[in-house]
């Protein structure tokens, strides 16, 4: 594995690892079929970050540790501003994985597809709004 | 990065004795290549599918629309938008040198709105899996807006059934 392959696995992993803090925090706000959906997302990005895990692991590294804390980029105080955390944590993410897609080990580069693919899809379910380019800046 | 698509051209060489000599077969173009084209006669079709599934919501809503069928030619207007946006950036990648083959004319599209949605979810997720299925072998950034065209296509699933019921 490269230093770059490295450093995108990485990067993605502290993604996930700052989603996984951050979706703790905003389950809070929310109820119902919000919080039900949640907690789906809290799982499936604490499932992400541990794959990433073993496979910086299987490749002879050392994952980066989570940070006890994170400064979140939305301040939390309703369902709203939960709703909009969401939204800011899956388009980082998919930023991340779409980053992951250039490592050309072709399982890497298809987990890193299907991830990306999977964030988009949570934050659709979180904003309503499909995008065109999800993790890419097209001019 | 930009691909070029010079490899549909009979090769040519001029020699000074023998003037233009045609060297034979030419060799199949690179597999990024033949995808990039695959994939933008892929994304041709899908906005030609939008278009006809427009124009036959249009006629199914006549003059007097009510708000969900205004909502869904909403949608279906900025999905098709989405799909336009990806021909023009898949296109923007190659240089070409010899014009497109033209890909097969869409399937006929049901008339029925329930059915209309479904067929158009039907060929979004199938897109999508089939563009993810090709990212081996491409060069990094060309698999990159792969990717995120194949995300895209997914969230245009979720999406269209909100529109068939009617909501925004």
């Amino acid at each position: 594995m490269s230093p770059a392959e490295l450093r995108a696995l990485q990067d993605a992993l502290a993604a996930e690892q700052a989603a996984s803090f951050g979706y703790g925090v905003l389950g809070a706000h929310l109820s119902g079929a919000e919080q039900r959906q949640a907690r789906a997302d809290w799982v499936a990005h604490q499932v992400a970050r541990d794959q990433l895990t073993a496979m910086i692991t299987a490749a002879g590294w050392k994952p980066i540790p989570s940070a006890v804390s994170y400064q979140l980029p939305v301040a939390v105080h309703s369902a709203a501003t939960a709703r909009a955390l969401a939204i800011d944590i899956e388009n980082r993410v998919t930023q991340e994985y779409i980053a992951l897609v250039a490592v050309t080990s072709p399982s890497v580069r298809e987990f890193a597809a299907r991830q990306t693919r999977a964030t988009a899809l949570r934050a659709v379910a979180w904003s309503g709004n499909p995008q065109a380019f999800p993790g890419l800046r097209v001019d | 990065m930009v691909l070029a698509a010079s490899a549909g051209v009979l090769p040519l060489a001029l020699t000074a004795c023998k003037g233009v000599q045609v060297l034979g077969t030419p060799p199949p173009p690179p597999a990024d290549i033949r995808l990039l084209r695959a994939a933008i006669a892929a994304e041709e079709q899908m906005v030609a599918r939008y278009a006809a599934a427009l124009h036959t919501l249009k006629i199914t809503v006549g003059t007097h629309p009510t708000y969900p069928q205004t909502v869904r030619v909403t949608g279906l207007t900025r999905v098709a938008r989405e799909h336009t946006e990806h021909l023009d950036e898949l296109k923007s990648r190659l240089i070409q040198n010899t014009p497109l083959p033209h890909g097969a004319a869409p399937a006929q599209l049901p008339t029925s709105t329930e059915d209309l949605f479904a067929a158009l979810e039907h060929a979004e997720q199938a897109a999508s899996d089939r563009l993810i299925g090709q990212l081996d072998g491409l060069p990094p950034s060309f698999a990159q807006l792969v990717a995120s065209i194949a995300a895209s296509e997914a969230t245009h699933v979720p999406y269209l059934r909100n529109l068939k019921a009617g909501r925004p």
